[in-house]
């Protein structure tokens, strides 16, 4: 999973959502489960203490009896179940012994802390409640009552109290804690692995749009196809509707481009051609400017139809026969110097670009090779086994056009390429050609040089991208 | 020789009619697709400028539909759009050179010599016969090496049997190819100038042929 993605944003969002939901979940569960027994617990205290009270007082005239109803709980030695019933007021019985306390056997004799010993005042239903340390050092629920019993002389108040241990309900409430936070752990590593599913599962149609996307950009498509989910449906026409539009806009461009070249250059050669028939200092003025604006309507056609390449994706072009149709064209033009051409190209090299800007490139290329050479020209084309720093999906490959002219001096060789600048000023031209290749060769991060050829003329020489 | 100029812009046609006329050309001058494609369909040109962006009907459709109907005179294309995808298309459609807006008129002249000449089948731009000796580039005719003087008309008439050279040449084709469209054809006209032609070279160079037309051949050479 790629920092900064979606898959990751949607994954860290689930985890972090089980990360804080379980364990308040299980609090909340914990907490319910504590509430509940501890209250289990108090009912049947407090319903114990109702049960030692009527047993006490099956001969209520003569003060309390010891409850008797067979619990083995309170008959086993600190088993954490305990009753007393302790004489308040040190009144005697009927009998006339001294009144003294009567407790569980399960005390074994201990005396029961009670929660009055400890000021703890006592509920709606006069009963104290306290968790007190009883004997072999239990933590246990005490629930004490103040109650009457006997008649007449022999009536007196009794702390009638019942404990029930708590150290057992805590230890299966920790048995229980343990057992939850098992259960969650592997819920929550079980939802973690079902939303990573999930993300995997529901952006799979985006890494198919991605695929789609790359193949538009390379060329193999021309447009996002395959049926995607509703969601993102809409994405893909208006996608689709962008593309269309996009190279739509590009046409229309070249087209304005077109129509304004023919508007303006045809004046200028009316222009041109008047004044070059007269010789006075007004035609010479006119020649001077109408120069400046050819120029200019050059330099700023050619700034056009790059702007309007800009964002053009997905052309592919057979280099192959872009080549042959332009030595064909060449051939023609230059048939009086009887050239012989020769093409080596591979089938499958193809630009990844517009076929009108390679006609560009390598028909200005030709050109300038067909003007100056003696005898030959040829065009070598070779995908490039080293790539450039900047890396095209399908490589790199090379276009060498080389003459047997007289070629350049190293002082030249070695200049940079600018606009307008002329290597040699004995044959015509505008000394665009070269600038304009090595325009458009930097238009898609390619390069474009000079060295000598082994014939001895120039050798040009284009990298651009391959395309896959 | 002939030429017919298709182009909208009726200055630059202006210009083209005058500097292919003051360099011994007979130029028709046509301003649409339709009337170029019609004036080239039906009569001999020896060269043809044509725009390709004209009113009616494209260049590139006159000239397809031209070597469709077997019309093999040479064509220049003139235009503004000057891309390499322009030029393979133009030449493509059947162009035989391609000169881009805006151009010297000196030029486009040097590219319309090399096409009339490469269509008569010389390779340079001087053209022997004997004594003579015809430099396409300055349009001028040297006897011996002396210049002749020429009016406009005798030089249209010796310029064409220099290109065709020792080939009989017909009244009726030195008459579709030295005059304008509109001109007044006499062929009795071309006996008045072969006549004057006699006069300045060796008289016995123009031969005519009986029924035939006229061959330009070497002194002495009976053939």
């Amino acid at each position: 999973m790629k920092a900064n993605s979606l898959a990751l944003r949607l994954f860290v969002t689930a985890a972090a959502w089980v990360l804080v939901v379980l364990p308040i979940a299980g609090w909340i569960i914990l907490a319910g489960v504590r509430h509940g027994v501890l209250t289990a617990l108090d009912k049947e205290i407090s319903q114990t203490l109702r049960f030692v009270i009527d047993d006490a007082e099956e001969e209520s005239e003569a003060g309390p009896v010891a409850p008797n109803w067979g619990d083995a709980r309170f008959a086993d030695t600190h088993s954490g179940w305990y009753w007393q019933i302790k004489p308040l007021d040190g009144k005697p019985t009927l009998d006339g012994k001294p009144a003294g306390p009567l407790r569980s056997r399960s005390l074994a004799g201990d005396n029961l802390p009670l929660p009055s010993e400890q000021g703890v005042e006592p509920d709606e239903k006069e009963i104290r409640w306290a968790n007190l340390t009883g004997p072999a050092q239990q933590v246990v629920r005490v629930a004490e009552i103040i109650h009457q019993f006997g008649a007449g002389n022999s009536a007196q108040r009794y702390s009638v109290a019942v404990a029930g241990v708590l150290s057992e309900a805590e230890d299966d409430l920790t048995r229980y804690r343990d057992q939850l936070i098992k259960a969650l752990a592997l819920a929550g590593v079980g939802l973690l692995a079902a939303t990573l599913f999930q993300v995997r599962f529901g952006l799979f149609p985006l890494s198919k749009m991605e695929q789609g996307l790359a193949a538009i950009r390379s060329g193999a498509a021309a447009k996002l196809d395959g049926e995607l989910p509703s969601e993102i449906k809409p994405l893909q026409q208006e996608l689709n509707a962008l593309l269309k539009s996009n190279q739509e806009i590009v046409e229309r461009a070249r087209t304005h481009v077109g129509n304004l070249a023919h508007a303006l250059k045809t004046p200028l050669a009316v222009l041109l051609n008047e004044a070059r028939q007269d010789s006075s200092p007004l035609a010479r003025k006119v020649i001077e400017q109408a120069d400046t604006m050819t120029a200019q309507v050059n330099l700023y056609l050619d700034r056009a139809r790059m702007a309007a390449r800009i964002g053009v994706i997905g052309r592919v072009t057979e280099v192959g026969s872009v080549a042959e149709s332009l030595i064909r064209t060449l051939d023609r033009i230059y048939r009086d110097k009887e050239l012989a051409y020769s093409l080596d190209c591979p089938a499958d090299v193809r630009f990844q670009g517009e076929r009108q800007d390679l006609e560009e490139m390598l028909g200005n290329l030709l050109d300038n090779a067909s003007k100056w050479a003696r005898s030959r020209v040829s065009v070598v084309v070779a995908a490039m086994p080293v790539a450039l720093g900047n890396v095209a999906a399908g490589g790199w490959f090379e276009i060498r056009v080389e003459d047997d002219g007289p070629g350049l001096t190293a002082e030249q060789l070695s200049e940079p390429i600018k606009r307008g600048r002329r290597l040699d000023e004995t044959k015509p031209g505008s000394g665009l050609g070269h600038s304009i290749v090595a325009d458009l060769a930097y238009c898609y991060n390619g390069r474009f040089e000079f060295s000598r050829a082994e014939a001895g003329g120039l050798c040009a020489r284009l990298t651009l991208p391959l395309a896959t | 020789m002939r030429v017919l100029i298709v182009e909208d812009d009726r200055d630059l046609n202006r210009q083209l009619v005058s500097a292919l006329t003051d360099a011994g050309y007979a130029v028709d001058a046509a301003f649409d697709g339709e009337e170029g494609w019609h004036l080239g369909d039906t009569e001999p040109y020896d060269v043809v400028i044509l725009d390709t962006g004209l009113p009616k009907m494209d260049g590139i459709r006159v000239l397809e539909q031209w070597r469709r109907s077997e019309r093999k005179m040479p064509v220049i294309i003139l235009t503004a759009r000057d891309r390499w995808s322009d030029k393979v298309a133009g030449m493509d459609a059947g162009a035989d050179d391609y000169v881009a807006k805006p151009f010297h008129m000196q030029e486009l002249l040097a590219r319309v010599r090399a096409q009339v000449r490469r269509a008569s089948g010389h390779a340079k731009s001087d053209i022997e016969c004997g004594p003579l000796r015809l430099d396409t580039k300055t349009a001028r005719v040297t006897l011996n090496g002396q210049p002749i003087k020429l009016t406009s008309h005798e030089y249209r008439l010796l310029a064409y049997l220099l290109h065709h050279n020792e080939r009989v040449v017909s009244r009726t084709e030195l008459v579709e190819h030295l005059y304008e469209q509109d001109f007044d054809r006499d062929s009795n006209t071309i006996e008045v100038f072969i006549g004057r032609l006699r006069k300045k070279i060796p008289p016995d160079m123009i031969k005519t042929i009986r029924g035939l037309g006229y061959r330009l051949s070497q002194a002495g050479d009976e053939g």
